[in-house]
């Protein structure tokens, strides 16, 4: 069984808010979900090492100065911005 | 049969029995009078359909060759960046997000003169398989608007089979392309991992996404596929296509090709999709093919497998979403951390916020082990289990999805239900196989049901080979009334 608290920790490592009118509905279907996802839990096979898919291999290059997007068109985009940067509130005081 | 659409307009095209103008107005006509019906389109863009349908209309009075794929009317699943057009994943929190670059899947096409319509629906996110948790309300079937055109490309699925585009370009993930192709009675193809570029496409699970063609034959997913598959330095999981190109061998002869059938494969499958599967091993066994039984206990895994992976990636990938840079923003906030918060909360639906829920709990501290770590190694099992079923069998036939399409409103009810019915498509996506359902029959209320041909890694040519030479036989495809009539 998932409890609410775990789904409310859970909640703040995902940066999500859930109110006081969603935890019920929510815990009883994550509650189903994990439930689902446990049953891998069940099989006596351990499987394999496995980390990678179609035998990639890691692509190298060098690193070069090549030309960007303009910032204007990349700020566009943005909610708020000042002078060439994102906007947000201060983070330190 | 199903002949190709796009070899047929690419004559009408040269010969100048219509212009290219008016193939696209026609089109465009068409979506703007059955797309209320269908909900396929989110964002139509007829003004630079027309500009290039303009320059290839030029290029044919001058008297210049043009390519197959050139002038074509054609649309993009809405999670394929395109430069200077929404691209909203049809989430909130991506509303009014306009990519400033083209994904690479359509600089390709761009350049080739392809005429894009526009943007089609799908679930939001990709996360879902009816289309139903899309932002913007769920795609129809054109088959019968009382049904879902399947998930998540199912705004692709709906435009294609309601002959509101010639062609288009979903992504799949758990069997995005797969599915809504199914149920919509058309042709869908789920490339090797690494075979197309995912540059600019929307990230959902990167380590399973693909993109691939739906259309309505096999012959037209061949030539998108031969176009599109090219190795690109933009994505450091590319290969591109091995070998020649799939349209060289579509035709080619399967006598003593060896079809598989794991029986794991049809458990809990509806009788009249089972009878369907039966009747396409009778056709493929008059085709000279020989048909090999085999088990494959390791799928048994794959739905949770699949959910763990899918999700843990899912909720890495979805933690760009800030409202700082692009996308929604919420509007009230006392500092950085709320507003994140906020924006995440009212700018995700309730389907990508379980994913991000899941994704997060099976990677967290104390949970990892038991959850990310074992599904990652049940996957290697799964890919050994396929690397073994082809070194009895050239191909795998299997369903696509154990039913046909639900009704308006049905898949939302329960979870697990709903995530049970992607069980036929996922093995394909954990072990990076290539995958393509075709059209195998209907049932008894006339909604299509799709078979799927599995291949070893990039071994397209060899399963849209089988898939051409079942289609020719069998002649399944039926037209739909909608949008434009050729």
């Amino acid at each position: 069984m998932v409890s609410k608290e775990e789904i409310m920790k859970i909640a703040i490592l995902s940066k999500l808010f859930v109110g006081e009118d969603e935890i019920d509905g929510l815990t009883e279907d994550m509650d189903k979900i994990i439930a689902f996802a446990d049953t891998i839990n069940n099989a006596s096979d351990e499987g394999t090492d496995f980390d990678n898919i179609n035998n990639l291999s890691n692509v190298l290059r060098e690193d070069e100065v090549i030309p960007s997007y303009d910032r204007e068109k990349i700020l566009a985009n943005a909610k708020d911005s000042d002078d060439g940067c994102f906007l947000v509130k201060n983070i330190m005081k | 049969m199903s002949e190709s659409k796009i070899a047929k307009l690419h004559e009408m095209l040269v010969s100048k029995e219509i212009s290219c103008k008016e193939l696209t107005k026609q089109y465009i006509d068409a979506i703007e009078k059955d797309n209320e019906a269908l909900n396929a389109y989110v964002t139509a863009t007829p003004e630079t359909a027309l500009e290039t349908a303009g320059k290839v209309d030029e290029k044919i009075a001058k008297g210049e060759n043009i390519g197959l794929l050139e002038g074509i009317p054609m649309t993009l699943k809405d999670n394929i960046s395109t430069d200077g057009i929404k691209t909203t994943c049809c989430s909130k929190i991506l509303e009014d997000y306009v990519p400033i670059y083209d994904a690479t899947v359509w600089n390709i096409l761009k350049n080739q003169n392809a005429v894009l319509l526009g943007k089609t629906n799908m679930d939001e996110f990709a996360m879902g398989s009816s289309c139903e948790t899309s932002y913007f309300g769920g795609a129809k079937n054109p088959h019968n608007v009382n049904h879902v055109a399947g998930g998540s490309s199912g705004g692709v699925a709906s435009a294609v089979g309601g002959n509101l585009a010639v062609y288009g370009l979903g992504s799949d993930t758990g069997g995005s392309i797969r599915q809504p192709a199914s149920f919509c009675g058309i042709v869908g193809l789920k490339p090797t991992y690494g075979a197309v570029s995912r540059y600019g496409l929307i990230a959902y699970a990167s380590s399973f996404d693909q993109i691939g063609p739906i259309t309505t034959s096999v012959e037209d997913t061949a030539i998108v596929f031969d176009a599109v598959s090219q190795y690109d330095e933009k994505d450091s999981t590319s290969q591109g296509r091995k070998g020649e190109p799939v349209t060289a061998t579509l035709k080619n002869d399967i006598k003593g090709m060896k079809i598989g059938i794991a029986r794991e494969y049809l458990d809990g499958v509806r009788d009249d999709v089972k009878e369907a599967i039966d009747k396409a091993a009778a056709v493929y066994q008059s085709l000279g093919a020989e048909i090999v039984y085999f088990d494959l206990p390791a799928l048994k895994y794959a739905l949770p497998v699949y959910y763990i992976l899918a999700c843990a990636e899912a909720s890495s990938n979805l933690g760009r979403y800030d409202g700082i840079r692009y996308g929604y923003k919420a509007d009230s906030y006392f500092d950085v951390n709320d507003m994140i918060k906020k924006t995440r909360s009212n700018g995700f639906g309730d389907e990508v916020k379980k994913r991000i829920l899941l994704g997060t709990y099976v990677l967290s501290s104390g949970y990892y082990d038991a959850y990310y770590k074992k599904a990652q190694n049940l996957r290697g099992t799964i890919v050994n289990a396929f690397q073994n079923a082809f070194n009895v069998c050239d191909v795998i036939l299997a369903p696509t999805v154990p039913m046909t399409a639900f009704e308006n409103g049905h898949a939302v009810s329960d979870p697990i239900e709903t995530y049970l019915t992607d069980i036929c498509t996922v093995p394909v996506n954990i072990a990076g196989l290539p995958g393509v359902s075709v059209p195998c029959g209907y049932n008894s209320k006339g909604m299509p049901i799709g078979m799927q041909l599995i291949g070893n890694t990039f071994g397209e040519a060899k399963i849209l080979n089988a898939a051409w030479q079942y289609e020719n036989a069998a002649d399944i495809f039926k037209p739909t009334d909608f949008g434009v009539q050729l």
